[in-house]
């Protein structure tokens, strides 16, 4: 039952980060834009709560830090891709190697000296609860933002009006805006909030998951955010069993590891991966369900004319 | 430490060019009494770690020559094909010693040496040498052997746990040589081991550690270059070893001892013989008794008697009345790979590819 408890809650807090990052790229691509530099901005949101920790601010000012650095460095991207109409693959990657300099250099000053983590709840009696408490209801207040930021964004794009415009800016910008909606304007919200998303997801990482600074410290969950959007298809509820899935395989492919399973620790490495890969290849073998998800207009810059 | 410029590079380069054209090298280098060393680091200098100890070594040679040294640094480089323009670069700009600082430094340092025969190179564990490349290594082994035993004896569970990068020789070694440690305490010790399969990954390192921990290992042990398997046994309630440097303000107070890398001799040795005119191509592996590997202080956690052992073991080592890889070793099958009375070939021990009995893992 130890067991059992270390490798749920290690896959939850694991995927936490992913679920973050990939739901605020998951708006984004709903709205016909392709931000690649999760990456940079997660090392921005990474740098500023830590540093906004070790400057003495309290934790739900760092963790907004953190998220308000990463909504910043999407700003640029904004502007370059959505007003400038720079290629949006070009400006997402240097979006993510200029964020990871930065973030770098901000962080010289940091020194490694090492900070309270951010704590796990305590609810009174759901967390003394003798099972389910440890299971379920003693993670950080993080992990439980981010299954409710799922929630809000599943509700937000099939359930609302402005969601539905958010989409259809997505699939044709151009009869969107004939009738009226501004898109860019809606595109520039988009890109901010998955900004704000990649820099919470950076956040968690800083002050929560493994509280340091370290340059690079994502150490490539950015990209991985970004894969799971495509495998997930677009579709909320298969980013978040993605990074369940991913999380759940690495915390099992290291129990694999520690058990002495006869098998090399390079294979069992590879394993979320390609879990991960097959799994959602597999669930998406629908092509129609496949071009129903997909925002048509993805990448491609808009002008709107006149 | 002065920045290099690409036009000072330039500069450099074309003195050198016309210095060449006109004859030797070696007289221009010493015309200005002032040893030019070049240094270039796998990755940036951080609180603690690899590099952090190398920069230490920088630190002795500014100390130790004042002005009659001028330091060229550069950080950050990883990838081969970067390395090799930056070895070549330090050369050309006239430094008349060059270190390289990791294992990936080695066929770039290899591809550049050649071609700069009056220049040395120093190379930290590397594995080739030619005549101006020299080595330089730690017996890492030595220092796991040691905090090895001083797991074996605090640990309640007899259960170790080791959290490395790749399953390599220079890991797997140590590795081995954390439990031969343990096991010489407590000879029903085993060693639960994890590679992360990357240099660096934080996250990935933490859940390794408390993968490690809910196995019920009490003790954990990260060859890795951050501190995050040492916080995690510290929130855990579980000692922890570290790596490279002494990582305790990291630990809740849990760190038992860290097997930490001194390489001031290295660096200051081989800037005198290069300013004495005497440097010649070196393979350096030393260990505790050169001071090369250092324990950092014990726990206070540990019982003094238990202390002192453990500071014996190290005079014991440092002085080859032990030896860490001494017979009889078992693989994980019960196969005899040294026999009782000798001990590990050298080359046994630089080419470690095999789990000794006790260890839980596969290694390919």
């Amino acid at each position: 039952m130890e067991l059992f408890t270390a490798i749920f809650t290690g896959t939850i807090v694991a995927a936490t980060p992913l679920i973050f990052a990939a739901l605020g790229e998951l708006v984004v691509e709903k709205s016909g834009v392709l931000n690649l530099g999760i990456e940079g901005m997660m090392l921005m949101g990474a740098a500023l709560a830590f540093w906004a920790v070790t400057a003495g601010y309290s934790m739900p000012v760092a963790i907004l830090a953190g998220a308000l650095a990463g909504a910043a460095a999407s700003l640029l991207f904004g502007v370059l891709a959505l007003t400038f109409l720079t290629n949006q693959y070009a400006a997402g990657l240097a979006l993510a190697i200029f964020g990871s300099g930065v973030s770098a250099f901000i962080g010289r000053g940091f020194g490694s000296d090492p900070i309270e983590a951010l704590h796990g709840v305590n609810i009174a009696i759901l967390s003394g609860l003798p099972v389910l408490g440890p299971l379920l209801f003693r993670f950080d207040p993080l992990v439980y933002l981010a299954l409710a930021m799922f929630v809000a964004i599943s509700w937000f794009l099939y359930r609302t009006k402005a969601g539905l415009i958010l989409r259809t800016v997505g699939e044709s910008p151009q009869t969107s805006h004939a009738i009226g909606y501004p898109v860019i304007r809606i595109r520039y919200m988009a890109v901010l909030f998955g900004g704000l998303m990649a820099g919470l997801a950076g956040a968690y990482l800083s002050v929560a998951y493994t509280p340091l600074w370290v340059e690079n410290m994502t150490a490539g969950k950015g990209w991985i955010a970004l894969a799971l959007v495509v495998f997930a298809t677009w579709r909320p509820l298969r980013v978040l069993l993605g990074a369940w899935l991913f999380g759940g395989m690495t915390i099992l492919q290291l129990q694999g590891q520690a058990l002495g399973l006869q098998v090399p620790s390079e294979l069992l490495s590879a394993l979320p991966y390609l879990a991960t890969i097959v799994v959602l290849v597999l669930i998406s073998r629908n092509r129609q369900m496949l071009a129903l998800h997909f925002p048509a207009s993805l990448a491609k810059p808009f002008r709107p004319a006149g | 430490m002065n920045e290099l410029t690409r036009r000072g590079f330039l500069k450099y380069s074309g003195a050198l060019g016309a210095a060449l054209a006109t004859g030797g090298l070696s007289t221009i280098a010493r015309a200005d009494d002032v040893l030019k060393i070049g240094v270039v680091y796998v990755s940036p200098i951080a609180e603690i770690g690899w590099t952090k100890q190398h920069s230490l070594g920088v630190e002795a040679i500014k100390s130790e020559f004042g002005d009659k040294a001028k330091l060229t640094v550069i950080d950050n480089i990883f990838m081969p094909q970067d390395a090799e323009r930056v070895f070549r670069e330090l050369a050309s700009a006239g430094n008349q010693l060059i270190f390289g600082t990791s294992f990936s430094h080695g066929t770039p340092m290899q591809k550049v040496a050649p071609r700069f025969p009056k220049i040395a190179f120093e190379h930290c564990s590397g594995i080739v040498h030619l005549a101006n490349l020299g080595t330089f290594e730690a017996k890492y082994y030595e220092g796991t052997f040691v905090a090895g035993a001083a797991g074996g004896y605090m640990s309640k569970s007899g259960k170790i746990g080791f959290i490395g990068g790749f399953p390599i020789p220079d890991i797997v070694g140590p590795a081995n040589a954390l439990l031969l440690g343990a096991q010489s305490v407590n000879p029903n010790a085993t060693c639960n081991a994890i590679f992360l399969n990357s240099w660096f990954d934080p996250g990935k390192e933490k859940e390794a550690a408390k993968t490690l921990l809910s196995q019920g290992c009490d003790v954990i042990c990260s060859m890795t270059d951050t501190a995050t398997g040492v916080q995690v046994a510290g929130e855990g309630g579980a000692w922890s070893i570290g790596y490279a440097s002494d990582m305790s303000k990291f630990s809740s107070g849990k760190q038992l001892t860290s097997f930490v890398l001194d390489w001031t001799s290295d660096y200051v040795g081989a800037a005198k013989a290069v300013a004495a005119g005497t440097w010649k191509p070196e393979v350096r592996w030393d260990g505790l008794a050169a001071g090369v590997v250092k324990m950092a202080p014990y726990n206070d956690g540990i019982p003094a008697d238990v202390k002192a052992k453990l500071k014996q073991l190290e005079a014991d080592i440092g002085s080859g009345k032990v030896h860490p890889y001494a017979g009889e070793l078992k693989d994980q099958d019960g196969n005899v790979k040294v026999a009782a009375g000798s001990v590990l070939s050298d080359d046994g021990i630089r080419g470690m590819n095999w789990f000794v009995k006790g260890m839980i893992g596969k290694l390919s």
